[in-house]
């Protein structure tokens, strides 16, 4: 093929490169204004009165808005369980209560971000502060204080798995393994925290520049918050500085649109500008959730996995945000890509005043597959098997059932996956089944190496029922050739290359060179709804409906139609919700699959664990841009061993304790592993563009667990618990002495 | 968001020194890279005048004069770490230098800041305290040279007034059988202070340890120099007897605290005796180095 498969420059490359990209914090308009927001700073508590006349008063201080001011003062992606602003006078009942600290209470507009700032300091608020509830098993008890009084529990999603007899199965079982699994959160650390301008635009549209990663569900929680209809809402989304989840919620949209819209009915016809700090982003967007997983798994001594019973609690935070789907994802992965005959889960996601947890680049996938891949690796010990052995003895298979009762789509591949990764990293296929690699020579006796596997799977597009669809419009236009063919999308590319994917699709289906193609991009007021950048979806979805879009437009360019204009829609095959009994369900349409193994040294003496080398195979389906699905996959390994080695986000009492980044440490090229090899695997998706699937989160899955075995493989220790910080793992190897009484 | 209304770039030390004196609100800056982050940070009072110390001669000074390296306050540090009779004659002093920040950091950074911040565990003045380097100070009376503790009022807190500047640091230079090291563990970034920092110089004679300064960071609300574990390792030979109770000793006379999510304190006494270990071994070896051969490659970051 000419263009897909080819890794061309990324369209955005030369502006990024040249600095000519404006990010939303570039974009400044004539005359505008600056906001600030006062957060809560508290946890829990019920406003009493917000007086506001001293920052009125501040010279430059141009307008303050506070509950009272939104029109339908709540929100939410999946329910509007969040007020806008949090105060008196508003139109909802217990929006007049904070319960996490970066809960958002006044917008300050004034002439420079400085008097904003100012302003915002002089505002005051009377607060009555209420229990705070802060560890997701204390918030379950029937008596802890309640963050949604009218939802009477703080467990607001519970699902179950019921698949066989997991009591009768343990009977039978040669070996069981139980663990009880904590992991923490995480903070995406984009580069670019949250920023925009909102305004009223030339034909009145409340209008909106911010990154974010789903244009369309931006407007419509704006215009269900302003009690607007959508049409008068307008978002666009110039270059955005990286996502990986935590752009899906709302930061700053609808407060910006809010200040736009009321600044304008008080006759100032001002841009608002926002650009928050380091801090504000961190406290003010949402985390990783938190998971508590119990793990019991049983299997019989020929190495077949037969019973496997889990229990996942998931720390919300204050609000819902995306955790009920986070908490489906997890409830479908927590038992890995395994056909196992025997299962039960029961998953709870519950109300807790710590910062709200949602999407984060995997979506539950790395907490539930840490619990299930340890599980397996030491399963494989207690049986004295081969790890990879042992997989490829249980792993799903095409016709293979779920654990919720219905088998994959078509083109599984996780088993080609794992014994490419296990030969990569060294493993032998013998007579005797696979054995791994020796073990590495310690370097001094001091620094411990080991090698540990792991593997996983996830879906690609949006499960459990969700209406998926995307939308693409081509136009072609030319004589005897096609001189230019415009595409619409209203995709998001948040630094993954996804713009450039979509112009090498058109390319390809159109026959014409990469350069006739234009993109019109995410902007509600010229392209349709595509749905989100997540899930690992942009290339399947918006590849389909643009590969699909692209053909129509042809078979008519050939009829000597001109110009051309197709719009399309693109729906795979639907889905359906988990059984609340049973979880019976088709939760998928697509997957991808992935194997790592990694490669680690311990510096015994200071605790430090270093990654030497990571073998990542991914099932992309087809590669659209080979050297993007490396960055993919190299990017990921990097965040994934933040996750797993460094990054710990302290919250006590419902306050963050790492409000920096010189105290929440990501990170640096100081601490990337020193090789990551990528291997891309291409087995086509069936329904695929092109036979793509997906990659942006699956390299980040398998990698903990991966760690986790291979600081075993070194030690001979198992942790349940990381980041693998070199405190913990002192006291995991008994290294660390309590205090001498002194 | 200024933080600051005027910025002077004196060309003499008298100039910065009557600037000082005469602008309310003033303070000196070098490389501005713990001024400028306290200042963004709200963590140090307002400033009005920023006076710039990077143009005066005097305190651009390097080189070696009887016996000593004078190392003037404001050169940066990637400047002082590519001379080489620091990495010959002080070489605990280049090898901490060498790892503060990134190269980025080290373009501006300079030994004056390092000091006049007064941070208990900063990585130059731990290898200063280990060489037994004297300060030279201006204030408007004059000048003087003084121990490196006494610009020392408390953590974070120096003892310097608002218009004394220090010039240079006068850094004895290692004679035949003597060498230093200096060793720290970061947490995993490998940015920002230590976690906990040793400097060690010592005189070797024959195989026995004669002289020895230890210096260790943070312990304590200044630098600290390990005076009981000194004495026990004077005189001893490095063996695993001595180590063993060198290592009791330090861990007994030092005053390792808890900072929240950096390091327990029950971390750092563990640390205190990894680093005495390492650290020595080090300095032992080097001091049977001859100048002339090459050290190999120190624990430089790129
Ligand atoms: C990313 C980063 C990483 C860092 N990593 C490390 C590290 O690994 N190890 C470490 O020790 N430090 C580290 N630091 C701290 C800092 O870089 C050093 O302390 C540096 O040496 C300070 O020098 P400066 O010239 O920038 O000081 P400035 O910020 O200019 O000044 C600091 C203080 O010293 C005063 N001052 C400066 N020069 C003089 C003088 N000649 N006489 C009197 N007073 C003076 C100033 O008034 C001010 O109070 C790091 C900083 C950053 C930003």
């Amino acid at each position: 093929m000419k263009w897909v498969g080819q890794s061309v420059h990324r369209v955005d490359a030369v502006g990024k490169v040249t600095g000519e990209t404006l990010f939303p914090g570039d974009v400044n308009l004539p005359n505008q204004a600056y906001m600030k927001i006062l957060f809560a700073q508290r946890p829990h508590a019920i406003i009493r009165r917000i007086d506001t006349s001293k920052a009125e008063a501040l010279e430059g201080v141009i307008a303050v808005f506070t509950a009272k001011d939104v029109p339908n003062n709540e929100y939410g992606l999946i329910m509007p369980d969040q007020p806008v602003l949090c105060g008196p006078g508003s139109n909802k009942p217990y929006a007049d209560r904070v319960r996490f600290i970066g809960d958002q209470v006044a917008l300050v507009i004034a002439e420079t971000e400085e008097i904003a700032a100012k302003a915002r300091d002089l505002i005051e608020v009377e607060y009555e502060d209420l229990p705070v509830v802060t560890d997701m098993v204390a918030a379950m008890q029937p008596d802890a204080p309640l963050l949604h009084p009218d939802r009477g529990s703080n467990v607001f999603c519970h699902y179950r798995i019921r698949k066989g007899d997991v009591e009768e199965a343990f009977k039978r079982c040669d070996v069981i393994i139980e663990g009880e699994y904590r992991t923490p959160s995480q903070e995406h650390a984009y580069l670019q925290p949250e920023a925009g301008v909102g305004y009223i635009d030339e034909e009145g549209r409340v209008t909106i520049q911010v990154a974010g990663q789903w244009t369309h569900e931006d407007q419509e929680q704006i215009a269900h918050a302003l009690n607007l209809p959508l049409e008068k809402v307008r978002v666009i989304y110039p270059a955005i500085g990286g996502a990986f989840g935590g752009r899906e919620d709302m930061s700053i949209q609808i407060v910006l649109a809010l200040a736009a819209l009321r600044l304008h009915e008080r006759g100032i016809n001002r841009p608002v500008k926002i650009i928050w700090s380091r801090e504000e982003s961190i406290i003010g967007h949402h985390k990783r959730h938190p998971f508590l997983i119990r793990a019991k798994w049983g299997a019989t001594k020929e190495g077949k996995v037969i019973a496997a019973e889990m229990q996942l609690i998931a720390d919300g935070g204050a609000y819902a945000y995306t955790s009920t789907k986070v908490l489906g994802n997890a409830t479908l992965l927590c038992t890995g890509p395994y056909e196992i005959e025997n299962v039960k889960v029961d998953s709870y996601a519950v109300y807790t005043n710590n910062i709200p947890t949602g999407a984060f680049r995997g979506f539950g996938g790395p907490q539930a597959l840490f619990a299930a891949e340890t599980q397996m690796n030491r399963l494989a010990e207690a049986l004295g098997m081969d790890v990879v052995e042992l997989r490829l003895r249980n792993v799903l298979r095409e016709g293979s059932l779920l654990s919720v009762g219905t088998p994959l789509p078509k083109g599984v591949s996780i088993a080609q996956v794992i014994e490419e990764c296990a030969k990569a990293a060294g493993w032998q296929q013998t007579e005797d089944g696979w054995k791994r690699p020796p073990k590495p020579q310690n370097p001094a006796p001091h620094l411990w190496r080991g090698i540990g596997f792991a593997c996983g799977f996830k879906n690609v597009g949006f499960s459990f029922g969700y209406p998926e669809q995307c939308w693409a419009t081509v136009e072609l236009y030319g004589g005897a050739e096609i001189e230019r063919a415009i595409v619409r999308h209203a995709g998001a590319d948040v630094g993954q290359g996804a713009h450039t994917v979509m112009a090498q699709i058109a390319a390809e289906t159109l026959g014409i060179p990469l350069e006739r193609v234009r993109l019109v991009l995410s902007d509600t007021a010229l392209t349709d709804n595509s749905g989100s950048a997540s899930a690992s979806r942009m290339t399947f979805m918006a590849g389909n409906a643009i590969k699909k879009a692209c053909e129509a437009a042809l078979e008519k360019w050939r009829a000597e139609e001109r110009p051309v204009m197709i719009r399309y829609q693109y729906r795979p095959p639907a889905t359906t919700p988990f059984d609340p009994q049973t979880g019976k369900c088709e939760p998928n349409f697509a997957y991808g699959y992935v194997a790592q193994a990694a490669e680690v040294e311990i510096d015994t003496e200071t605790g430090h664990v270093r990654l030497l080398r990571v073998v990542s195979a991914d099932d992309v389906g087809k590669a659209v841009n080979p050297i993007q699905v490396q960055g993919q996959i190299e990017g990921a390994v990097v965040q994934a061993a933040g996750y797993a080695v460094l990054e710990n986000f302290v919250q006590k009492d419902g306050y963050v304790l790492t409000q920096h980044l010189s105290t929440y440490l990501i990170p640096s090229v100081l601490d990337i592993p020193e090789r990551v090899d990528s291997l891309i695997l291409e087995y086509p998706d069936p329904l695929g563009p092109y036979g793509a699937r997906g990659v942006g989160e699956m390299p980040f899955l398998p990698l903990t667990p991966a760690v986790i075995a291979a600081v075993h493989d070194a030690s001979g220790v198992w942790f349940s618990e990381f980041p693998l910080i070199p405190e913990r793992v002192l006291r995991g190897l008994g290294k660390l002495k309590p205090l001498p009484a002194s | 968001m200024a933080i600051w209304t005027h910025y002077y770039i004196p060309q003499t030390l008298d100039e910065a020194l009557s600037l000082l004196c005469r602008e309310p609100q003033s303070k000196a800056i070098a490389g501005g890279t713990d001024l400028l982050l306290e200042l963004q940070q709200g963590r140090h009072p307002p400033v009005r005048t920023l006076v710039d110390l990077s143009q005066i001669a005097a305190l651009q000074r390097l080189e070696m004069s009887q016996g000593a390296l004078w190392i003037g306050a404001s050169v940066p540090l990637n400047r002082v770490i590519a001379w080489p009779p620091v990495r010959h004659f002080a070489t605990a002093l280049c090898e901490a230098i060498s790892l503060i920040g990134g190269p980025q950091v080290r373009n501006v950074a300079t030994l004056g800041g390092n000091v006049a911040h007064a941070l208990p565990a900063a990585d130059g003045a731990i290898a200063l305290l280990a060489l037994d380097a004297q300060v030279l100070v201006a204030s408007p009376e004059g000048q003087r040279l003084q121990p490196l503790l006494a610009c020392y009022a408390g953590p974070g807190k120096t003892a310097l007034q608002r218009a004394e500047i220090i010039v240079a640091f006068q850094v004895p230079a290692c004679e035949k059988e003597e060498a230093s090291a200096f060793r720290r563990v970061m947490r995993p970034q490998g940015v920002a202070i230590a976690i906990e920092n040793m400097g060690i110089w010592l005189r070797r004679k024959d195989e026995r340890i004669e002289d020895i300064r230890i210096a260790v960071g943070p312990s304590g609300p200044m630098p600290f120099r390990a005076r009981q574990t000194e004495q026990v390792l004077r005189g001893k030979p490095l063996d695993e007897e001595t180590l063993a109770e060198a290592e009791k000793v330090l861990k007994s006379e030092a005053r390792f605290r808890t900072s929240p999510h950096r390091a327990t304190a029950e971390y750092r006494y563990h640390l205190a005796g990894v680093l005495l270990r390492q650290t020595l071994q080090t300095a032992w070896e080097r001091t049977q180095l001859n100048f002339a051969e090459e050290l190999g490659p120190l624990s430089v970051k790129g």
